[in-house]
């Protein structure tokens, strides 16, 4: 540590903000975009172009402020005030680096709620070209990329929705830490985000990529320009996920209060855990495969080209060893909130707390073992077919144990049904068709049929949409009155959930039907017989773009119009994020805490509040 | 933990559910019976992802419904009754009903696997979802033998380009057709491949989906059995006209129609046939570079 | 208060709505679309855009793409005959699959071809295939069966010239059929089927039957 007296004074006067970043990235890209063509290559400047964004990602950070710890470290020079919560105050810190998790988490709340909105933009306009079974609404070179910008743009937030807002601002408050344990690179996750959304969206200027999120090739290398957005947009995600997964991992293992024993960490924290386990180990397989991608397009080599020796199963096998971990990074957090939010409201304890967690558990274990079944109709050798059927159809045994943990819990509960356990229910509803769907997919000769087709897709959308999506609601309604110190309109609220919850059945359960009537995903153009039903899911879709412009709404009324201060501990909860003051002070806890009870113990007799919180004020459980 | 024992409100409540879920079940499961699957019986093989596919809704219907029951009869009988907030009785689990939970959802995705093993095993299944794509350098015997004893398979190759499927009939001099015709109840040896990228072949009421891949030899059976037209679609996303890489006029024919038809072909595409690669289980056709 | 909200509210929409508009003119935008419903239909094939003769388009963005000009956006009315005349005036690339080397689909089974032979003499006559590794392009539309290779022009060919391939074909009911080229002519793609192969307006189009 270097101590107070060998800071010189001296501060570096450039202003560290995202237009600082935004002016240094331009030069940079062109920088990069200048040298890729003195490497002589015909390369149709792909080369110049992935150079371009990945000087343009540096720069952006280095004016956003994340060289100013290198430097201070390695001059003394006192650069930006930035590393202190209590210095870095102001409406003003959510716009420029901050090291406090909770303005972080506040950060990613909104950057992805943005892009939230245009990745739904985007599915609808999809929506709006299928209304014509011939490609006469929009083009088909257009469509084929709006249908990569709308995946490609979801898989970016649904990695982040959860464990990026929520995640960063409750894993400390959960756990009784004053902050995280890399602050630094809590904050690089965060920032990668918006370079990855921008040079996603820069693809457009290219025409666009045409292979949606899987970017499978011969096709990727085939593709133009656009592709290279789709390679470094994704290898920043990627890192992103490391980075925030080292982190999380980090935190919870090393910063739990005293006290706070594995037993008693709120199951949320666990959904975290399990999550960022997968997110740090499953990254480095795509950014290998990513850069394998980027030098073929380059500097022509030929891992991915069978013509010259190479194999496109190779980039099967890594996209889906680490894509079949990614979907369980999107749906353990969300796990997490379901099995959190329904014990505060069932007012019970968590019922079968240690199945549950060895649940979350099962199914990242599990996850590592299934990514063939993408592959049942590829050609792969049939002797694997079996254990990959066997191991796909065992991820239902932990998800189970979900559904028996949450039931568990509504078992003669008083249950409260507030906007987030409507949410919660919603959720159940969601996932067991999208789980049981997805049974259909995990066997062989079903697979063969729904493989491709819109089976699979409304499978997904069921577990991302209806699952993940869902499980974000119901923490929105229930940690924003923390996070922002307003409540959100509950009468509003059950109209959004009830208008989303039917919108969102109307909308994807007839998918199912087409995909079994012969309709394959990501196409243009269809079977003119299957109008009907496609005329009705679009029209759903419209709505279901309604109800989160409601949600929108209801946020945007809740925060700036209507005056309804949140109390400290609303719903009442015995968790020790709720016995904290609202807003919460800059480093959580004056002192560390000591944690004496459970999170649930709702009805328990003799239960001790959660924690000491060594005199700070705050209200003390509901139990 | 407590024990495997009811209390009195425990034991109404499942009582209750119990009699509600075994009526409703058994009408769901009436009711998904009555359901004619896809992709129907056209083909040996597609009437085996039919029957399986019944199978999967007979036992998803009692989870299916066992869940949806549970979150309805908490919302009408757990609820909070009044303002007031009252916490529920302090349950923290109980081990029977989770090894039990636990144990009945093993049984359920074990059969469920052994089902399906069985049918990947038994032989008309084994075909119906192929054998090993052969890749480059691999040597080796074509697919699997021929099926019980039906006669020697027809050897029909796949061939998907950017953006069509053509045909080629390796028992008849590799001619090359637009449109795929089968002759009915005869075994056939699909081997599908591409010229360029990734596309998925797939015959929609044949039962059959098979990736293309360049340079692999992906090879699947289908046994037609029933006269009429099928459907050809491209399922692998494969640039701008994937979504037009379909074909209506695949058809299943008695075998003197399509003696007929495949002599037609030959004569009338003798002209070109004579320029075709001979036939192989995969190309690499190098596109000719601009003249000089 | 209300005032304020409703101004919130409205600005929402309207960026909403401005961002939709915005997106959705781009998403549907596509390039010019030949005068029509006409029952013939003349086109040039070229090498580079910028190298066009008939109809050149100086302010394409990509000059140096292989091309049919002016555009590949058609109309053509529903069930009748349609009499297609294409300038020729690209060299051979050669098909991928030398199947295509075959006429399908025109009346006639055939095509009018007139041509330079290899010496640059011209040659005229009814054709049912040509030798595949002499196809420059492909005019084929797959949903109404018609393919239709074109002759690449000679290396001895005077310059300027072009091979003039004429062929009529019957259109089926009203919507939209794509049509594309099948030699891989997009130089320098991967399988010489990424850029102009994927782009309407250059190798790929469509048939509005109307
Ligand atoms: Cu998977
Ligand atoms: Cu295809
Ligand atoms: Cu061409």
């Amino acid at each position: 540590m270097v101590t107070a007296e060998h800071v010189s004074e001296r501060r570096l006067s450039i202003p560290n903000n995202p237009i600082t970043g935004v002016l240094l990235a331009i030069p940079a890209y062109f920088a990069g975009l200048w040298l890729g063509t003195l490497f002589g290559l015909n390369d149709d400047a792909n080369t110049g172009i992935i150079l371009g964004y990945t000087f343009a990602t540096v720069a952006f950070l280095i004016g956003v402020g994340f060289l100013n710890y290198p430097l201070e470290r390695l001059f003394g020079w006192r650069v930006s005030p930035i590393s202190d919560p209590e210095e870095n105050r102001g409406i003003g810190r959510f716009f420029r680096l901050s090291l406090d998790h909770k303005v972080i988490g506040m950060q990613y709340l909104v950057t992805i709620l943005i892009m939230l909105l245009f990745g739904g933009i985007g599915a609808m306009l999809i929506r709006s070209s299928l209304l014509s079974p011939d490609s006469s609404i929009t083009p088909p070179g257009q469509y084929i990329m709006l249908i990569g910008l709308h995946s490609v743009m979801m898989i970016f937030i649904t990695s982040a929705v959860i464990v990026g807002p929520f995640g960063n601002y409750l894993v400390p408050l959960m756990i009784g830490a004053r902050r995280m344990a890399f602050p630094r690179l809590e904050a690089l996750s965060f920032w990668l985000v918006p370079p990855a959304a921008v040079i996603l969206a820069a693809a457009a200027f290219w025409g666009g990529f045409p292979t949606g999120w899987t970017g499978y090739p011969p096709l990727s290398e085939q593709a133009g320009q656009g592709m290279d957005s789709y390679i470094v947009g994704f290898a920043l995600i990627g890192l992103a996920l490391i980075v925030s997964g080292i982190n999380m991992l980090a935190t919870i293992i090393t910063l739990r209060a005293p006290g706070m024993t594995w037993t008693r960490l709120p199951i949320f924290v666990w959904g975290i855990f399990t999550t960022s386990i997968l997110g740090m180990l499953a990254a480095p397989v795509l950014a290998v495969a990513l850069v394998q991608l980027a030098m073929d397009r380059t500097v022509q080599t030929s891992f991915f080209l069978s013509a010259n020796g190479g194999s496109n199963y190779l980039w099967q096998n890594l996209f889906w060893f680490f894509g079949h971990p990614e979907v369980y990074i999107f749906i353990l957090p969300a796990f997490g909130i379901i099995m959190e939010i329904v014990p505060h409201f069932a007012r019970k304890p968590l019922w079968g707390y240690r199945t549950g967690v060895v649940g979350l558990f099962g199914v990242a274990l599990l996850s590592w073992f299934v990514w063939q079944h993408h592959l049942f109709v590829s050609g792969i050798a049939p002797v694997l077919r079996p254990f990959y059927m066997l191991s796909t159809e065992l991820i239902s045994i932990p998800t189970g144990i979900i559904f028996l943990v949450t039931l568990g819990t509504l078992w003669r509960a008083r249950v409260w049904f507030t906007v987030p356990m409507l949410f919660c229910m919603g959720f159940l509803f969601n996932f067991l068709i999208g789980g049981i769907s997805g049974v259909y997919l995990s066997d062989v000769p079903t697979d063969v049929t729904l493989h491709g087709s819109y089976f699979s897709m409304a499978h997904f959308h069921y577990t991302i949409m209806g699952g993940e999506i869902f499980a974000l609601m119901a923490a929105c309604y229930y940690w924003l009155p923390k996070m922002t110190g307003k409540m959100l309109s509950a009468t509003i609220g059950r109209v959004h959930f009830w208008w989303m919850f039917i919108a969102f059945n109307s909308t994807f359960f007839p998918l199912f039907i087409a995909g079994i009537l012969n309709m394959p995903r990501r196409v243009s153009s269809y079977d003119p017989a299957l109008q009907g039903l496609n005329t009705w899911v679009t029209i759903s879709a419209y709505f279901l773009f309604g109800s989160m412009i409601l949600f929108a709404g209801n946020v945007i009324y809740s925060l700036f119009f209507s005056a309804r201060p949140a109390l400290a501990n609303p719903w009442h909860a015995r968790s020790l994020e709720w016995q904290l003051p609202t807003p919460v002070p800059a480093y959580n806890f004056e002192r560390v805490p000591m944690i004496v009870g459970g999170p649930y113990d709702y009805g328990v007799p003799n239960a001790r509040p959660v924690a000491d919180l060594g005199g700070l004020v705050g209200v003390t459980g509901g139990g | 933990m407590g024990m495997f024992r009811l209390e009195g409100q425990d034991r109404v409540h499942a009582g209750r559910l119990a009699v509600i879920w075994v009526i409703l079940s058994v009408i769901g499961i009436v009711a998904a019976l009555q359901i004619h699957y896809p992709p129907y019986d056209n083909s040996v093989q597609g009437a085996d992802q039919s029957k399986t596919m019944a199978l999967m809704t007979v036992l998803a219907v009692p989870i299916f419904i066992g869940v949806v029951l549970m979150l309805v009869y908490s919302a009408i009988f757990f609820r909070r009754r009044g303002l007031e907030l009252v916490d529920g009785p302090p349950m923290l689990g109980n081990t029977p009903v989770q090894v039990a939970w636990i144990g009945i959802s093993a049984v359920v995705v074990l059969f469920l696997a052994v089902v399906g093993i069985t049918t990947l095993a038994s032989s008309s299944a084994a075909q119906a979802v192929g054998a090993a794509g052969r890749a480059i350098g691999q040597s080796g015997e074509t697919g699997s033998s021929t099926a019980g004893g039906q006669g020697p398979e027809l050897q029909v190759q796949v061939v998907a380009q950017q953006w069509y499927f053509t045909y080629r009939y390796a028992d008849y001099g590799g001619v090359e057709t637009t449109h795929l015709y089968l002759p009915l109840n005869r075994p056939v040896e699909l081997h599908v491949t591409s010229l360029d990228i990734i596309h998925s072949f797939w015959a929609y009421q044949l039962g059959v989906k098979a990736d293309a891949n360049p340079g692999v030899d992906n090879v699947f059976h289908v046994t037609p059995d029933k006269l009429g037209g099928f459907q050809v679609r491209c399922a692998e996303l494969c640039g701008i006209w994937h979504g037009h890489m379909a074909d209506s006029d695949g058809r299943v024919v008695s075998q003197s129609d399509f003696d007929a038809w495949i002599a037609q072909q030959q004569k009338d595409e003798a002209d070109i046939q004579k320029a075709l690669p001979s036939y192989a289980p995969y190309y690499f056709p190098e596109p000719l570079t601009k003249g000089s | 208060m209300l005032g304020r909200l409703a101004f919130v509210a409205g600005s929402v929409v309207a960026v909403i709505v401005a961002t939709v508009a915005l997106v959705g003119l781009f998403m549907l935008q596509r390039p010019g679309t030949l005068e029509g419903p006409s029952t013939s239909i003349h086109l040039e094939t070229v090498a580079a855009v910028g190298a066009a003769i008939e109809w050149p388009r100086p302010n394409d963005p990509h000059l140096d793409w292989v091309s049919y000009l002016p555009t590949t956006i058609l109309r053509v009315p529903a069930n009748s005959t349609i009499n297609v005349q294409i300038d020729q005036e690209d060299g051979a690339t050669g098909l991928r699959n030398p199947f295509w080397g075959k006429v399908f689909g025109t009346d006639g089974g055939n095509m009018h071809v007139k041509y330079f032979d290899d010496k640059g003499n011209p040659q005229e006559g009814d054709m049912t295939s040509i030798d595949p590794t002499l196809a420059a392009h492909t005019f084929a539309v797959p949903d109404l069966g018609v393919f239709v290779p074109l002759l690449g022009i000679s290396d001895n060919a005077p310059a300027g010239s072009a091979n003039i391939i004429t062929f009529s074909f019957k259109t089926k009911g009203p919507g939209v059929y794509r049509w594309q080229c099948f030699v891989p002519c997009a130089a320098g793609t991967v399988f010489g089927n990424g850029g102009p192969m994927q782009t309407l307006g250059y190798m790929a189009g469509e048939l509005i039957v109307s």
